[in-house]
Order: C-alpha cells, then structure tokens, then sequence
C-alpha cells in the first residue's frame, strides 16, 4: 500500500510516524503540521545537482515559540523522528530549505519573527529567527533609526539567524557577520533553554553587549551544527555614517589580483577601507550586463578572448574591486587620497565613484549592498548561464596576492575541465579571503548537471590536498568537507553531538555530524 | 528641531532617546507581548519580495500581462528555474491569493 507520506525519516515506521504527526498537530494545531507533496513542495526545490529525492522531507512544521519547540524536541525524542530546522529557508545554493537527509522533518522557524529589542544607543538588536533583513530595515525606516545592517545578496528575503549561523558574511565594516554576534537563546534537544554568554546571568542587561560572559564561551557551537535550536539571536549593529563613499576600482589582466591584493591589505589591516569589499572577476558581475549565449556558443567554458571581449563590451574591469568609506567628511577625504594614492601607483587602475558611474547597474547593486540596503541584482548571476544549477564552492584564502592567484587558476583549470566558467569573487577580510565561486550549470541539463557533482567533487578534493578549506557547503556535499578537515576534528563535534543531542534527533548530517 | 541637533552632533547620539526601542530584554526579564510580522496586502508583498527581481531585469517583468493567477501561485510555491520556491510560512496563503490578483491585475510599468 502506498504510503501517505511523500517520504518517512530514516529508520522510522509509517505507524510510528502517524503517532508522532499526530502530537505534533495537538502542539502545533493542524495547519502547522504539512505533510502533502503540494504543501512540501517549497521544501524540496533546491539549486544542486543531486536529485531532489535525496533531499525531501516527509513533513514540515510551523512553531512560534519556545514552548512549542520544548514540546517538539520531546516529541522527537519519544520517536526518535529528526528535524531540520530553517529560519527563513533562504540558504540558496548551498541546500535552500530542504533538509540534509530524506525524511527529515523540517522544523520551520520563519513565522517566529518578532523583533525583540533594538537598541540604537548601544547598537544591537535581539530578534527571533524568521525576522528577515528586510523587517529589520523596514522597522529602521519606520522609526528613524540610524542603523544599518550588513547582509548578503538574498538581503530582503533572507534574515540574520540563519546566514550568521551558517557563519554567512556581508559587504560592510559588519560584514563578517559572526564576529558581530551577540547572544543567543538555544533550546537543547532535552528541551533546556540556554542563553549563552551574559544571558545566563539574572538581571544582567549586557546580554547583546558583552559577548564571552563566564567560562567557555559557547556561541560558537551553536554555528554550522546541530547541537540546538536558536530561539532568540543578538548582533550589533553599524551606526549610520554621515558620509558613504562606494567605489569601484578596475583592473584589466587577472595576474593583477596579486597587486590588487598587496594593495588592499594594508588599508583592511589599518582601517582605511574598512569594509568587506570584493575582488569580483569580470564573470561574477557579467550576468548585470549581458548573457552568456552573446559570446559563447557551443559546449566548453568560455574563453579569455570572449571575457576580454565582454569587459570592453560593458566597461567592466577583468577584476572589480568594490569597496567603500564610511565616515565624517574629513575621514572619508583623507582616506580617498590614501586610496587613490595607492591604487594609482603602478597606472595600471581605473577608478570609478558614483559620479563616474552614473546609473551603471554593477556599481549601483554593489553600492546598495555595502550600506546594508535591499538588492538582489547580484540574482542576474543566474542569468549568465541560465538553467537554475548553483553551488557555492567556497574555499579560504589567505590575504596574500600570490595565493588569490594560485586558487583562482586552480580553481579555473577544474571548472574548464567540466566546461564551467569561473564565476568567482574574493570577499576581502584583514587576514583572509572567502574566495567565493557560484558554479552555475544548467540543471534541466542531465549531462551538464552530473559534470556540475564530478567539478564540485574535485574542487573540494584538489584545494584541500593544498591545504585549502572550505568554510561552508551545500547540503549535499556536507560529508565529504568535514572528512578534509580531519578525524580529530570529527570526532570531537561527535563526542559534543552525543552529548548534548544523544538520540541524534537535531539536523543529522549537519557539517558531517551525526 | 530634531533635524538641526541631528546636523550639530551626528546621528549617533541624536536618537538616544530612541534607545531601547521595543523595550528591554534582560537574561530573565519578560518578553515584550507583541504580534510576529504579517503582510498587509498583495502590493506589499510584491514591492518588498518580488520587485526586486522583477523589477530590475533579473527575472522577467510580471505587471500588465493579466497572468492567471493560478499560474502565479504555482510559480510561487514550487519555483521555476533559479527564482526559489516561497513557502507558506514566507508568504501564507490568503497573502499569496492577494498577490496573484495584484500582479495579475496589475498595469504594466509606465
């Protein structure tokens, strides 16, 4: 007989299935309950190529507080039935909102969207997880808060939980987003519910203003694991600058990283250019100005010759620096020289402000997006290639040219290899590089879609046997990075897992961990 | 008043009489009782999630088609291609049935 699930978790009857529903419905009420393919089709579409089977839950369910979710995880227990909790669900390209392993419940967090507290003396607030950026900057707007966020490209659509846990980063001084981090609410599988940090003291009032509190400091465990459920997240907030100076810098030969890097590391060490901005290549930022099909036709990656083409098509530069100033007047002047100054050395640089550029569409989503503002024109990446395939390979660099150089060939020659292009960028930190690469494919296209799995195992393969890590995977792929990092390491965020979540029921497969 | 003593101090310290501003959330104090968020209508929804690749040439333009809104909502909930599927804790249903006969009804961009 066919079963009325569209899938069951892993080791788990259909009977014991139906009792465990059937609790969930009696905490939850039955509209938060979803088990029909209509209702959990959302949940199952994602960008990667493996097959959407691999990754379909057999229910999604609704909570809107912390006793409901204590409730839950002793459901859970008693049946030993796992979830998968999502906040706003937006993690595309590394999984969206499906669930690591097939049958998974997904616990969905969006519609616990309070925001708590904001506090625009000490710059912090302190939200629920399915509070989206966009809410936030809205409420700002309302009531005339100076506050800016910093986000990633999905900004109006994704939320602060989710991509700081994840360990996401943005585009402004904010940028790295755990760094700014600031308290959490956690409830643990046997339905306890820490505050972490100074939380956990009574009356204290530095929960989102002192991040260590006493003793371990235990954030930390609480990202790209499995270890609990956040209820409640602070994270500081940048204080709106009187003056915002975005800029763009374009270099024409891709050896030019190396400068570009020497150059910019100094002034992110210093302070000058404060923010996390971009070392973007011409394809990264192609999808803003053209297609694809206009300069390649037939199979293959597209040639050097086509992106020289392309840049002087559109005026872009083979690499574009994007970053910005953020201050009083006076600051942002000194700055500039020294910017300038700098970058105008070798004569090789093209410098463009937003008076040269005018209504141009790069300059303009990247401006938008380094003062924590609604765009999601980086999007038209998909529209380079088209097909609806993505995966973010991302491995960390070091802040040194010469290796910016050495993984964008090594990763370049691998993508050629499959006939991929590199779509890539550099997020600029002080010491480090997220080297970001969107391996776009066309995944209506089996050949092309099982070339995409074969790149992506061979990128993490190759950059880690140089000793390149990735910082963070899609759902699918989630085993095969943790292995790079060791048996130590594993076995560690084991022992922790076995710990705090004995009978395995939060996010199985999370970074490798059961 | 408020905008010249903004101009003399900066921002920063201007609104601090706006700090705090939903209230004080200690490790042991009360939440402040208040409603999660929830959409007006299906104008707002489209102007805060789908204009923003509908509008700026990512995705492709939606106004003054009269698509059927059965479509929209299909699109909605299982997306096509790149654009990613909304579920119905993003957008509820009664929301996403607003929506359709919005776009749907909608004028084309002038």
């Amino acid at each position: 007989m066919a079963s009325k699930y569209i899938a069951l978790p892993n080791g788990v009857s259909e009977k014991i299935f139906d009792t465990a529903v059937k609790e969930f419905r009696g905490v939850l009420g039955e509209a938060n309950v979803l088990v029909s393919a209509e209702q959990l089709a959302p949940y199952t579409k994602t960008m990667m190529p493996v097959s959407e089977t691999n990754h379909t839950p057999s229910a999604a369910i609704m909570a809107t507080t912390v006793e409901q979710i204590q409730k839950i995880v002793a459901i859970c227990n008693k049946y030993k039935v796992p979830i998968w909790t999502i906040s706003t669900g937006k993690n595309l390209g590394y999984g969206s909102a499906a669930p690591a392993e097939r049958g998974q419940v997904v616990l969905d967090l969006h519609r616990m969207n309070r925001i708590l507290e904001v506090d625009s003396d000490l710059c912090y607030a302190l939200v629920e997880p399915g509070v989206t950026y966009r809410q936030l900057y809205d409420y700002f707007q309302e009531h005339q808060l100076p506050l800016w966020l910093s986000l990633p490209a999905p900004s109006a659509i994704a939320g602060p939980t989710g991509n700081t846990l994840d360990r996401g980063v943005g585009y402004t001084p904010y940028g790295e987003h755990f760094m700014n981090a600031c308290g959490m609410e956690v409830v643990l599988a046997n339905g306890e519910v820490l505050r972490t940090g100074m939380g956990s003291l009574p009356k204290s009032n530095t929960w989102q203003a002192f991040k260590w509190g006493y003793g371990p400091y235990l954030d930390g465990i609480f990202t790209q694991s499995n270890y609990g459920i956040v209820t409640k997240f602070g994270f500081w907030l940048q204080p709106a600058p009187p003056v915002y100076k975005p800029f763009m810098i374009q270099y024409q030969d891709e050896d030019d990283v190396v400068e570009i890097v020497e150059i910019m590391r100094p002034m992110r060490l210093n302070g000058v250019i404060p923010n996390s901005g971009v070392i973007a290549h011409a394809l990264y930022e192609a999808g803003v100005k053209a297609k694809r099909s206009d300069y390649v036709s037939g199979p293959g990656s597209i040639s050097d010759e086509a992106v020289r083409k392309l840049v002087r098509d559109h005026h872009m530069g083979i690499w574009n620096v994007t970053a910005a100033l953020y201050g009083t007047q006076e600051q942002v002047d000194v700055n500039w020289k020294i910017v300038t100054e700098a970058f105008g050395k070798s004569g090789k640089a093209t410098f463009i402000t937003e008076q040269e550029a005018g209504d141009d569409p790069q300059f303009g989503y990247r401006a938008v997006l380094m003062r924590g503002g609604m765009d999601m024109r980086e999007f038209n990446l998909y529209n380079w290639r088209g097909g609806g395939g993505s995966l973010w390979f991302a491995p960390v660099s070091q802040a040194r040219g010469s290796e910016t150089l050495k993984q964008m060939r090594l990763a370049k020659g691998i993508l050629a290899k499959y006939g991929l292009d590199y779509t890539g960028e550099f997020i600029v930190g002080m010491r480090d590089m997220h080297h970001i690469i969107d391996m776009l494919y066309d995944r209506t296209d089996p050949a092309m879609t099982k070339a995409a799995y074969q790149c992506f195992d061979e990128l993490i393969s190759t950059f880690s046997a140089e000793g390149y890590g990735s910082y963070r995977t899609n759902t699918a792929f989630m085993d095969k990075v943790a292995h790079t990092y060791g048996p130590v390491q594993r076995h560690v965020h084991k022992m922790l897992k076995k710990a705090l979540d004995p009978n395995g029921i939060l996010a199985p497969g999370k970074s490798g961990i059961r | 008043m408020k905008a010249t003593w903004m101009a003399c101090v900066g921002f920063m310290s201007a609104l601090s009489v706006m700090a705090s501003h939903t209230g004080v959330l200690g490790a042991d104090q009360q939440e402040v009782p208040q409603t999660g968020f929830t959409w007006k209508d299906g104008a707002e929804v489209y102007t805060k999630i789908c204009a923003l690749c509908h509008e700026t040439s990512v995705g492709p333009i939606l106004r003054g088609r009269e698509l059927d809104p059965l479509y929209i909502r299909l699109i909605v909930r299982n997306g096509s291609r790149a654009m990613p599927a909304f579920r119905a804790s993003e957008i509820d249903d009664h929301s996403l049935e607003q929506l359709s006969e919005y776009v749907s009804k909608s004028a084309g961009a002038k």
